[in-house]
């Protein structure tokens, strides 16, 4: 029977591993830079490094477990890493629009960041309805 | 209702302007038109035609923001008359790192001050009502509190400027603060030598209860050896000296019996009116010994106050201080140390350096005669240039060969000295840093006939010093090379019989700087010097 993985959802999970290494590195990097050179207290400063750390160690699981579903066509850990993709949404567009400081390179790596979990959320439904029917 | 009206009528601040079209930094005068201030509200179209540039041309707000607004002025000299442009432009910040939105008020303006109301009165105060404000209070406490313990072990003696601890507080030196009253609480620094004088109010009839007068209050607590230490050093008495009314002072033979103020026949005796400490310390900043020496004297019933003069001096053991005048260059208004050499010149030489061989001049006096003026003299000091004098009376009675010796007295002084000190610190033991006083006469009047006949009478003494910058161009250090005492003498004409004559007697030192220009000069680049050997291209060669 043909393969119902879809590469597609592949290739984006791949992708955005990578990408989010990238981004996770950015943002801390511009949160360091923000607190040195703007007025940044330390009770605005502990929520936004909380959001961004909680990002993180949420996205491995929810890598993992969309490769997993993928490749082994089970819809059950699909459907947590989908569960699991609309928290990282949720972070995103917290620190998209409730920063402290909302840099123009911040809209741009969060915008990127939305649109490749909307596209991958996409794929996710489309598999899983694949991997049902 | 007093209460609600009050509470209704809380004030805040006014509200931060923010519009950029209406904030003008250089609008500083009420309802009138400011100088080249393009941007004020109450400058009319002629105004601004006087205007010749505007001294603020943007208005913006904070510059990091991605995307603003911006108010531009500008003037149009053109124009005839030139008249103001106005431009609300929006500007744009090109950089990646700009700021799109920021959720924090408080990020990009100032911070408006909290109004102090009843409930909040005492934490303001508590946070800014000190001569200091700190960020954070509570972490900079607790950073002092732990770096007590080890500053403690490490003032184990005194240092230069550490006031002198006693048992119960510091060693007072009374001195004048603001005012000329004295003032108790200004403590005598370790290592500096201080001499005040100052005023202090006194009542005869209480005079036995003001502290201050006895000497007990002078030598009761014992100095501490090393701060913080248990060893004490007791202030010894080392002698006191009994002022009269009149001013005459006599030194007492036993100094051991303590001499209390009281009212004898309405006046009050043994009121302290002067106290000269002299502290021994150790090389390794100990204090060893201390010693008072005290001037006592008796206070009038009408005297409403006396004038007390303290002075304190440190001296290390087993030394004797000798007081240098610079170290190594003479310091401007210290005295020029001079001294003798005894006879054996070159072998052994060595120079007495005390007080009464000190290069000093003539005083002048209030007297301004030159016989009469024996003996009043004062030290030359470096950089000070100075003249002095007197008038002689010349009387046909006076022989002129005794009168030409009185005079060379009066002008060099008891014992004029033969060397200078070249540097300030110069020992007696370096013979080369010495430099000999050069002795020239000159005879004012140059008629031959009369030189051999008349006898000269020296009329002037001048002294003068030449100096020179020493040492490197940033710290130059004052030497003396070269010192000049001319005498110039003048015939004494025999008078009749019945006339006198005065004639002015002067002396006077001069400083003169010779030093030649300086160059700055640098170390030179370290060449490299590289020679082949000489055979190196054997046997080609």
């Amino acid at each position: 029977s043909s393969q119902l993985s879809s590469l597609p959802l592949q290739i984006l999970l791949y992708v955005n591993g990578i990408y989010y290494i990238f981004y996770f590195l950015a943002t801390l990097a511009m949160i360091i830079y923000k607190s040195q050179v703007f007025s940044y207290p330390d009770d605005l400063l502990a929520p936004d490094l909380a959001v961004l750390f909680l990002m993180g160690i949420l996205e491995v699981p929810r890598l993992y477990l969309g490769f997993k579903g993928n490749l082994t066509e089970a819809e059950a850990p699909l459907g947590l890493s989908l569960g699991l993709t609309v928290g990282s949404v949720v972070l995103c567009v917290y620190l998209l629009l409730w920063q402290t400081y909302v840099l123009w390179a911040d809209v741009f790596l969060n915008a990127v960041l939305l649109s490749a979990y909307g596209l991958e959320s996409g794929l996710k439904v489309t598999a899983i309805a694949a991997f049902v029917s | 209702p007093g209460d609600t009206r009050d509470a209704a009528r809380v004030r805040s601040a006014p509200a931060p302007v923010m519009d950029v079209a209406r904030l003008c930094v250089c609008d500083l005068l009420v309802a009138q038109c400011d100088v080249n201030c393009c941007c004020d509200p109450d400058c009319s179209a002629e105004d601004f035609s006087l205007f010749t540039t505007c001294s603020v041309p943007v208005v913006t707000g904070d510059s990091q923001l991605c995307n603003q607004k911006a108010a531009v002025y500008s003037l149009d000299v053109e124009a005839n008359p030139p008249e103001r442009i106005f431009k609300l432009i929006d500007q744009v910040n090109p950089s990646i790192f700009c700021i799109h939105a920021t959720n924090y008020k408080q990020a990009l303006y100032l911070k408006s001050p909290e109004i102090p109301t009843p409930e909040n009165f005492d934490q303001l105060l508590e946070k800014f009502g000190g001569a200091t404000f700190r960020a954070e209070p509570d972490s900079w406490d607790l950073d002092t509190d732990a770096q007590n313990p080890p500053e403690a072990n490490e003032t184990s003696r005194y240092e230069y400027g550490v006031p002198v601890q006693t048992e119960d507080a510091f060693l007072r030196l009374p001195s004048p603060v603001v005012s000329s009253w004295c003032s108790d609480a200004n403590p005598a620094g370790f290592l500096v030598n201080q001499a005040t004088k100052c005023i202090r109010s006194v009542s005869v009839e209480k005079c036995d209860s003001i502290q201050a007068l006895s000497m007990l209050f002078y030598i009761n607590s014992s100095i501490l050896a090393v701060p913080k230490s248990s060893q004490m050093v007791n202030i010894t008495v080392q002698s006191i000296v009994v002022q009269s009314v009149n001013g005459m002072r006599t030194l007492l033979s036993s100094s051991d019996v303590l001499r209390l103020p009281m009212v004898l026949d309405e006046l009050c005796i043994n009121a302290v009116l002067g106290v000269n400490y002299h502290i021994t310390h150790t090389d390794m900043g100990e204090i060893i010994e201390a010693a008072a020496a005290f001037v006592l004297g008796a206070i009038s019933k009408e005297a409403l106050s006396i004038e007390q003069s303290f002075e304190i001096s440190f001296t290390q053991e087993n030394t004797q201080a000798v007081p240098l005048s610079g170290n190594p260059g003479y310091v401007v208004g210290l005295p020029v140390r001079a001294g003798f050499q005894p006879q054996g010149y070159p072998f052994p030489a060595a120079f007495l350096s005390n007080k009464h061989s000190q290069l000093t001049i003539l005083q002048s006096t209030s007297t301004q005669d030159c016989l009469a003026a024996q003996g009043a003299r004062a030290p030359v000091l470096f950089g000070y240039n100075m003249i002095s004098g007197c008038k002689l009376r010349i009387t046909a009675a006076m022989k002129c060969q005794p009168l030409a010796q009185t005079l060379l007295d009066v002008l060099k002084g008891q014992s004029f000295p033969e060397y200078v000190a070249s540097f300030g610190n110069s020992q007696a033991q370096d013979v080369l840093d010495w430099v000999p006083i050069t002795q020239l006469h000159i005879s004012e009047q140059m008629i031959s006939y009369t030189l051999q006949s008349s006898c000269q009478i020296p009329v002037s003494l001048g002294i003068e010093v030449k100096w020179t910058k020493y040492g490197s161009l940033v710290n130059p250090q004052a030497r003396i090379v070269n010192v000049t005492a001319t005498i110039t003498t003048t015939t004494l004409k025999q008078l009749p019989s019945g006339r006198e004559r005065i004639i002015p007697i002067t002396s006077s030192v001069v400083f003169t700087d010779i030093s030649s220009p300086a160059e700055p000069s640098y170390k030179a680049w370290p060449t490299i010097n590289i020679k082949l050997p000489f055979d190196f291209f054997y046997p080609f060669v």
